[in-house]
């Protein structure tokens, strides 16, 4: 588990590095906090603190859900104001 | 019967990690953002499995129903709401120069150290005696916190939709 959690993290890096489109940044970032939801499980299974682990992992699900809900938000804006995906078009933003 | 019980466990939680890491790198290598969404929710859905497995049900059922359904329907309406052609994405923004030995590199190192490990014969410590400890009361007293913190995350992702939307309508 890990193992798996450690590729996991590496995949969802990858996809931040290698990407310039925003839903597929979001979709890394989802990945990587998968290996964290399953870090914590495994913490909890090994200390025999499930339940403090599921409060974590709930925690981390809906923070993870309001980040995506966020960023896809964000998505189409750009894509209104744009025309495309591209995360480039951010830098042109005025504050 | 135990023993059995064990070895059926194990093998469920091996094979559903492999799915999960399959699922979790076709999302990051797929080219297609739809598809990538669905591999992403497989993931999840494998995720929810492991947890049944070990024990954490109720972590298990909010992965599933959450990640698994509520996130691939917000990736599903932003892509259709974008109205983007399929395919397109990786094409237009990919930068292949950057990194492309990456794939190859997640592989050997993948292997390299499953192999290390049997060679250690590594092993996680053994779990634990369950403490009995109920998730809801932990939950609703230990981790109040939380809860706190989980609602001013979800007003603040409400206000930002609001505000980001209505800028959109104030412009027209």
């Amino acid at each position: 588990m890990l193992i798996t959690g450690f590729l996991m993290i590496l995949a969802g890096c990858y996809c931040l590095i290698r990407t310039y489109h925003m839903l597929k940044i979001i979709i890394g970032i989802e990945v990587a906090m998968k290996a964290v939801t399953m870090f914590l499980i495994l913490a909890g299974y090994m200390n025999g603190h499930m339940g403090l682990a599921q409060a974590y992992v709930i925690t981390v699900i809906v923070l993870e859900v309001v980040i995506t809900v966020i960023a896809a938000g964000v998505t189409i804006g750009l894509y209104k104001k744009y025309g495309n995906m591209d995360i480039r078009n951010l830098t042109q933003l005025k504050g | 019967m135990d023993l059995r019980g064990g070895i059926c466990m194990e093998s469920i939680i091996y094979v559903t990690l492999v799915f999960l890491l399959v699922f979790c790198v076709m999302a990051v290598v797929s080219n297609s953002i739809i598809k990538s969404a669905i591999y992403l929710a497989l993931s999840s859905a494998m995720l929810g499995v492991i947890m049944y497995v070990l024990g954490a049900h109720w972590a298990a059922v909010f992965e599933v129903s959450v990640c698994s359904g509520l996130v691939t329907v917000i990736f599903i309406s932003a892509i259709s709401l974008s109205k983007m052609k399929r395919d397109e994405m990786d094409k237009l923004y990919e930068n292949k120069k950057r990194l492309s030995f990456l794939p190859a590199a997640l592989i050997i190192g993948g292997v390299l150290l499953t192999v290390a490990a049997f060679a250690k014969d590594f092993r996680l410590p053994a779990a634990a005696a369950a403490v009995s400890e109920d998730f809801r009361e932990i939950l609703w007293t230990t981790r109040q916190v939380d809860i706190l913190g989980q609602i001013t995350a979800i007003l603040a992702g409400g206000i930002a939709l609001v505000v980001l939307f209505q800028n959109d309508e104030q412009k027209k």
